[in-house]
This record gives structure tokens, C-alpha cells and sequence, in this order.
């Protein structure tokens, strides 16, 4: 069957390891192959984050430089450090949110000027934070952007039950429909919220 | 009967495995990437005996005490925890035992977490253990429960060696049922388990005895995937799943075979396969482990064939597919393009201590008060853990942290070549991992040098498992051991931090003597833990505020961000810790809100 090579990247303390657990566990639910790789230990700490999701019919862990599918940067800015690991078909799901690096004198990234370099690409900006607090779940932007990226399609035949069930609470459950419908609202063009740019 | 089966990570399959093996007895040091194997036997495992030992050393011991009287015994540990345990391990291979003994060794390629990525398999070699190597995390349960079989069958140490791909990564895994837990009874057999030289010389053909068997019967523990023409690939570990993905997706077919035992390699098997071979490929992650072995039983055979491995498989760092087929590709006459774009160099973004973390408070603390005695550009001899952060500026308050416990003696090695004092900063968990016997050194030889232990009553790190100082009050340990200056403050009131950094530095110049200064707070993680309710949160003061930047370029707490007016404002991951309110020379951050219940009592647990 297909593969899908997903790279999730963010700042540690974000909920990345989570969204890849969700994510597995929908696949799961599936009966489909995956393989999350995590980093663990010191990377937890306002560290640069990435986590390797791999779909379908896959043996090794991490994904091939050139080769994801898709490249989510729960902090928009560090999908520029993962650049590698694009090709010009791969789409980006940023979150409307930089992080400042705890690192002195150095100003949290502008995510106008993440989006610059993103140009060449297909590349969506969900504004996971204000929807997470909006379903009531503040830490919730993980949820919503699975949510949006099943409303789009791109978990291929993992259904939406799947992933209802790999919610573990009911107020990540809302936060993963919230996300569904803006990509519904996306698909169809006729969004009323300016949240997403193609 | 449908087989169960559970998404899990490789340490937890380990742990699943270990349990259903019948492990009675499992201990370990928390240390990435091991760390959720004894987590995951202690909530799963029922029946079984499990602690986090002081250090890797004693969990080796009481493992193998256990596996000496005829019970299971596992003892997890990351690569270089293994170098503390190396003694008893080298004992566990002489002696042999009577139950099971493994050893789950958790090598960290690439160094994600970790000073360095040494290879494990060679402690295999070098103590004649056999060490057993899982390619994915199926494979690490089926491993492991394999590990508990040989070693009972053949009273020997077994060790399991994982990579963080292994350990780290989340599959769906296919389990059996638990197994009563073996448990052992009092065996007296000194003539084998005490090393006095006679004893120990009939222990040595015993256990070579042991290892030969030991060989052959590994011989069984491979897979061969055949193919076409005269090229194999030899491979192991983690390194098989990128070969067999990258073979099945090129559609080159290349004969395979995967060693699930890389040592020792059998040399029946390698006969075997490699007859009539013109060309072989060794691919395997860090060291060439499989291609030392394979090249020793090729020469020793008189056996010729083209012969490859580390000259194109990159011995630094994990494996990756990059890494494979540029040396796979090369090996067939071909090119490999890889990845046209490159990342971007964004600023780093470090790890960084945690909003509320005590050891911010204590390295700013330690740092003022070192300048009230001319003494802020001392040696910081560092140690490993959180702290370790304390080498970033604006801190750079650790000059070298090299390994656990390290900071006692580096620190002496400094004293006694320059004459300067230097500032040993150690953690509470590594105090007691290996800090101790460097604080008695101190004494004995008379170190002149200040030592801050910072106490956050946790060995947070690796996820906050619970520290030895919770139950041994560190202060009485250093006065016991003969330390005449030991003092403790509390590293959010800046003032009297200061004042005890200062005048335990005063006490070791005019002395010559070795002063302990105790930093003891809470991690605050753990308190976050503690408290169901909302927490306080700090405020700045807008019309106060100077804009002078110590809170965010000096304290750098994450939760304080600069306005564009240079003026401080603090976001909402702010816990209310209230460490800023002391720093700010202008009084103007403040915290509101009610302290939760039990919120005092947390921080000074």
C-alpha cells in the first residue's frame, strides 16, 4: 500500500510526542502499519522537537531526507530547520505560533518571514492555539491539527473513527472536529475565518 | 485465538517481555534511552521485584545477586551507565549464575541525549557475554524473551543491546502471556562465586566452556533473505529494517543475512553464506562490531571476497536511509542523489531549564555571590543532568561535565595543577549516584574547593524519578563523612543564596578546606504535579518596568519576553513560582493570585 512519511516538528513541552502518539494509535485503531520515532530525555525542554511518522508499508523509523509527505511545524519555524527533509510536492501545516529560543538577546522567529521562505511549497496556517482555547482545551492545538489534516485528506484510508477513538478526552475530541471542519471550510473555498492561506 | 497486541514503545516491549519471561528481580539507573524499560516493569509487572538503585553498579548487583541465587534477574541500563557496572559485569561472565541475568544495554547513537556514543556490543567481546540485537520493536520483545531463554539454559549472562530507533520508536507489538515470576532461593557455592585466583582460574575454562556452546547454538539466531548473484549483505540491529525497506523499494536483489546474535558472530553461519560469494557488505550502525568478526572468520577460512563495510557505511551517528544508500549504491556501481534542499540556519534552539526551575535561581545565586570574592570566573567543574543546561550563557556556569559524578574529581584534578579554587556543581540524584566518594576524597586529601550540591529532590531529567535525597538528608551525609562547612539555602531568596555562596567561599580560601553548599528547592515539575488547581502567576508592572533586561537576558526565564519597547511582559506558561520577583532591581513584577493548597509544602518537599 501507499506510504505516508509525516515530519512533525515543534518545541519541546508543545505536545509533539502526543500528537504522534495520536496519530499512531488512529493508525492502529485502522489496522494500518505505522512507526513513530520519538526523541526523548534533554529534547524535552524548550528544545527543537522532531517526530518521525511513518504510514503503510514501512520497515525503518525515520523518514528519508527529500521525502516527507508532509512537514507540520507545531512551532511555524522549525519546519525551516527540517527543510532537508521536503521535496517540492511536500505540503507544510503551520501553526500560527513562533516561539522565542531561551537563549538571550534573540526575539521569537516572525512567521511572515517562515511563510517567505515556504513560497515554493503548498503550505497551510491553522490557527491551532485560538481554535484549541475556543473548544475549551488550551493545549489542544496538537488535536486541531489533526483534525485539519484529516479534513483535508491527508491521512489517506485512516477513517475519522479512527482518530475519534485515539482522542483520549472529549475535549481533544472537539479540538480534532474543530480542526475538521476549518478544512472542510478551506477545501470549499468559502472560509469565513481568514485562519488559512494557501 | 486472535493474538493480543498493543502500539507500545520498544522500551515497553522489553519490559512486556521481560515480565512474561518470568523476571522477578528488575532494577535499573534512570538514564535516556533506557529509562521507560524499569518504568513500564514497575506498572505492569505485579509479582515483580523492581527499584531504581542508587547507580548502575548496585542495579547490576542485584540483578545478578538475584540471578546468583536462581531467579530472573534484568537490569536496564543507557550504554555509558554500563561503564559504571562494568566490573560486575566482567565478575557475572567469569562466574556464570544459576537463574538468568540480562542486561539490557540502551546505546544512544547520535548522542541525542547522551556525552557520547560509544558501542556496546564491544563489552560483549570483551567479556565473553553474547549480545543479542533487536531491528525493530517487535523484535525487541521476541529478543528479550530469547535473552531470559539462553541465559537460563546456559547459566550465562545474556546482553540485549538497543539503539534509541529501538527503544524510541512506537509499533504495534504481538504479545503472550505473563509467566509466574522465577524466583530464587539462598545457593552456597563460594568455590565459583568468590573470585579469590584459584577459584577465579577454574571460572575462566568454565566460561570459556560456556562461551563455545554459547556459540554454537547462536548459529539458529539469524535470517537469510536469498536472492540474486554474488553479493551479500551482512547486517544487524536497526540497520537490517533501512536495508530490507531500501532492497524491497530499489527492487535490488541482494542476498541478506540479518544476525539477530552480533556477538559472536557464528562462524558456521558466516561459512555458510558467504560460500561461493565473490562480494560481502557489512552494514551496521557505530562500530564495525559484525565486520571485525566476519573479517577474522574470512581470513582464519582462507576465504577471498571483495570486502566492504565502514569504508562506506559512516560509523558516526544513527542509521539513517541517507547514511545506507549512499554506501548500498555505491557497493552496486551506482549514485545516490539524496535530498536536493537544504535546512535553514535558524538560531539554535537549545534545550533550556524550565519556567520555575530552582536551578536557575541557584546558577544566578552562585554566580553573584562567587563576584562578591572575585571568584565568578572560577573553574565550574559540572555534572550531568538539568544543570548540565547551567554551560549555556547566560549561566555558563559548567567548564567541563564530562560523566556522573565527574565534577568532584575533575575538580580536584584542577585544584592540585593550578592552586585556583573551583566550584563543583552537582546535582541531588548524581550526588548520591556517584558524588559521594568524591566529597570523602575531598576531606581525605584535602581539597580546597566549593561544592554546591543543588537538590531539586528529583532525578528530573530523565522524568523526574524519585532521588535518594528525598530519604538521606545530603547535609548530614557530608558532615558524617567529616565536611566541617555545610550549609543550605533556599535558591529563591537571591539574598541569602548569595550570602551563603560568599561566605562558604571565603571558608575555603582561608582554610584550605572543602565547604558544602546545599541548593535545595523542588523541581518544579514535580510540583506542578502535586497541585490540581490553578496556579499564581507573576505580572510586570508596565509603568515600572526600565526596560534594563536582567529578567529576560540574565534570568531567562522562558515565561519572560521582551516587548518591543525593550520592557518585560510574562507569557501564560508561567507557574507563579515568584523566583523573578527578587531579580527585578526596579520591584516590578509581582504575583497574583491565590497559592494553591499543599503549594509551599511541594516546593519544600
Amino acid at each position: 500500500m501507499e506510504r505516508i512519511n509525516i515530519l512533525l516538528t515543534g518545541v519541546g513541552g508543545q505536545g509533539i510526542i502526543t500528537m504522534g502518539k495520536m496519530i499512531g494509535n488512529a493508525a492502529v485503531n485502522a489496522g494500518v502499519k505505522v512507526l513513530v520515532a520519538e526523541t526523548h530525555g534533554l529534547s524535552q525542554r524548550g528544545g527543537s522537537v522532531q517526530v518521525h511518522i511513518r504510514i503503510g508499508d514501512v520497515i525503518a523509523p525515520l523518514i528519508e531526507k527529500g521525502r516527507a509527505d508532509f512537514i507540520v511545524g507545531l512551532e511555524a519555524s522549525e519546519v525551516l530547520r527540517n527543510l532537508s527533509y521536503a521535496n517540492k510536492s511536500t505540503v507544510f501545516i503551520l501553526n500560527r505560533q513562533t516561539i522565542k529560543p531561551v537563549v538571550p538577546s534573540v526575539n521569537a522567529p516572525d512567521i511572515d518571514a517562515v511563510v517567505e521562505k515556504l513560497q515554493a511549497f503548498s503550505y497551510y496556517i491553522v490557527d491551532g492555539e485560538e481554535m484549541a482555547k475556543d473548544a475549551g482545551n488550551p493545549k489542544g492545538s496538537n488535536a486541531v491539527i489533526i483534525g485539519f489534516m484529516l479534513g483535508m485528506g491527508f491521512f489517506g484510508k485512516i477513517p475519522r473513527e479512527a482518530f475519534e477513538k485515539a482522542m483520549i478526552t472529549d475535549l481533544n475530541r472537539k479540538c480534532l472536529n474543530a480542526g475538521y471542519s476549518q478544512a472542510l471550510t478551506a477545501k470549499n473555498n468559502g472560509g469565513s475565518r481568514p485562519a488559512i492561506t494557501r | 485465538m486472535m493474538p493480543k497486541a498493543k502500539f507500545m514503545i520498544g522500551n515497553e516491549a522489553i519490559a512486556a517481555a521481560a515480565i512474561h519471561a518470568g523476571v522477578s528481580v528488575a532494577a535499573g539507573y534512570p538514564g535516556t534511552p533506557s529509562t521507560e524499560i524499569i518504568e513500564n516493569i514497575k506498572r505492569l509487572g505485579q509479582d515483580v521485584y523492581v527499584e531504581w538503585s542508587i547507580n548502575e553498579k548496585i542495579a547490576f548487583e542485584t540483578a545478578y545477586g538475584a540471578a546468583i541465587s536462581g531467579g530472573s534477574g534484568l537490569v536496564a541500563v543507557k550504554h555509558v551507565g554500563l561503564n559504571v557496572a562494568s566490573d560486575p559485569l566482567f565478575s557475572s561472565s567469569y562466574t556464570g549464575i544459576n537463574g538468568s541475568l540480562v542486561i539490557v544495554s540502551a546505546d544512544d547513537s547520535s548522542m541525542w541525549s547522551s556525552q557520547n556514543e560509544q558501542d556496546n556490543r564491544f563489552y560483549g567481546l570483551h567479556a565473553l557475554i553474547p549480545v543479542l540485537e533487536p531491528y525493530d520493536v517487535q523484535s525487541a520483545y521476541d529478543l528479550t524473551m530469547k535473552a531470559f531463554e539462553i541465559s537460563r539454559r546456559f547459566h550465562h549472562p545474556v546482553i540485549v543491546r538497543t539503539t534509541t530507533r529501538i527503544g524510541h520508536v512506537r509499533s504495534r507489538v504481538v504479545y503472550s502471556d505473563d509467566h509466574e515470576p522465577q524466583r530464587g532461593r539462598v545457593v552456597k557455592d563460594p568455590s565459583t562465586y568468590v573470585l579469590a585466583p584459584e577459584n577465579a582460574r577454574n571460572d575462566r575454562k568454565k566460561q570459556l566452556e560456556r562461551w563455545h556452546s554459547i556459540s554454537d547454538y547462536l548459529a539458529s539466531l539469524c535470517s537469510y533473505d536469498p536472492g540474486e548473484g554474488d553479493a551479500i549483505i551482512i547486517t544487524g540491529g536497526i540497520s537490517y529494517s533501512y536495508v530490507r525497506e531500501t532492497l524491497d523499494e530499489t527492487g535490488i536483489h541482494a542476498n541478506v543475512l540479518r544476525l539477530d546474535a552480533t556477538v559472536p558472530v557464528p562462524e558456521k553461519t558466516i561459512l555458510k553464506y558467504v560460500n561461493g560469494m565473490k562480494r560481502v557488505l557489512v552494514v551496521e550502525e557505530n562500530d564495525p562490531v559484525i565486520e571485525m568478526q566476519v573479517a577474522d572468520i574470512l581470513l582464519k577460512n582462507g576465504i577471498m571476497v571483495e570486502f566492504h563495510g565502514k569504508d562506506l557505511i559512516p560509523m558516526e551517528g544513527e542509521m539513517t536511509f541517507e547514511k545506507l544508500k549512499g554506501g548500498l549504491y555505491t557497493f552496486y556501481g551506482m549514485k545516490y542523489e539524496g535530498s536536493i534542499l537544504q535546512d535553514e540556519p535558524l538560531t539554535p534552539r537549545p534545550p533550556a531549564l524550565c519556567p520555575g526551575c530552582p536551578h536557575r535561581s541557584s546558577f544566578y545565586d552562585i554566580k553573584k555571590g562567587l563576584s562578591r570574592v572575585s571568584m565568578q570566573n572560577s573553574f565550574f567543574s559540572g555534572d550531568i543532568g538539568c544543570y548540565t543546561l547551567g554551560a549555556l550563557p547566560p549561566f555558563r556556569e559548567q567548564d567541563a561535565a564530562t560523566n556522573m559524578g565527574s565534577s568532584l574529581g575533575i575538580s580536584n584534578g584542577v585544584f592540585r595543577s593550578t592552586d585556583a579554587v573551583p566550584v563543583a556543581v552537582i546535582g541531588d540524584s548524581t550526588f548520591f549516584h556517584s558524588g559521594m566518594e568524591g566529597v570523602a576524597n575531598a576531606v581525605y586529601n584535602r581539597t580546597a574547593e566549593l561544592i554546591v550540591v543543588l537538590d531539586n529532590r528529583s532525578t528530573a531529567m530523565t522524568g523526574q524519578q524519585p532521588s535518594p535525597s528525598t530519604a538521606i538528608d545530603i547535609g548530614n551525609v557530608c558532615r558524617a563523612m567529616g565536611v566541617e562547612y555545610v550549609e543550605t539555602f533556599d535558591p529563591f531568596d537571591a539574598e541569602s543564596g548569595e550570602k551563603s555562596i560568599q561566605n562558604a567561599a571565603e571558608y575555603v580560601k582561608n582554610t584550605g578546606k572543602p565547604a558544602v553548599v546545599i541548593a535545595k528547592r523542588a523541581c518544579a515539575l514535580e510540583v506542578l504535579d502535586k497541585i490540581d488547581s490553578e496556579t499564581p502567576k507573576a505580572y510586570v508592572d508596565q509603568d515600572k518596568c526600565t526596560g534594563c533586561t536582567i529578567c529576560y537576558n540574565f534570568f531567562t526565564c522562558p515565561s519572560i519576553l521582551p516587548l518591543s519597547n525593550k520592557k518585560a511582559t510574562i507569557d501564560d506558561s508561567c507557574i507563579g513560582c515568584g523566583a523573578c520577583v527578587e531579580v527585578c532591581p526596579f520591584n516590578a513584577i509581582s504575583v497574583k493570585g491565590e497559592k494553591p493548597v499543599g503549594w509551599d509544602e511541594a516546593w519544600n518537599a
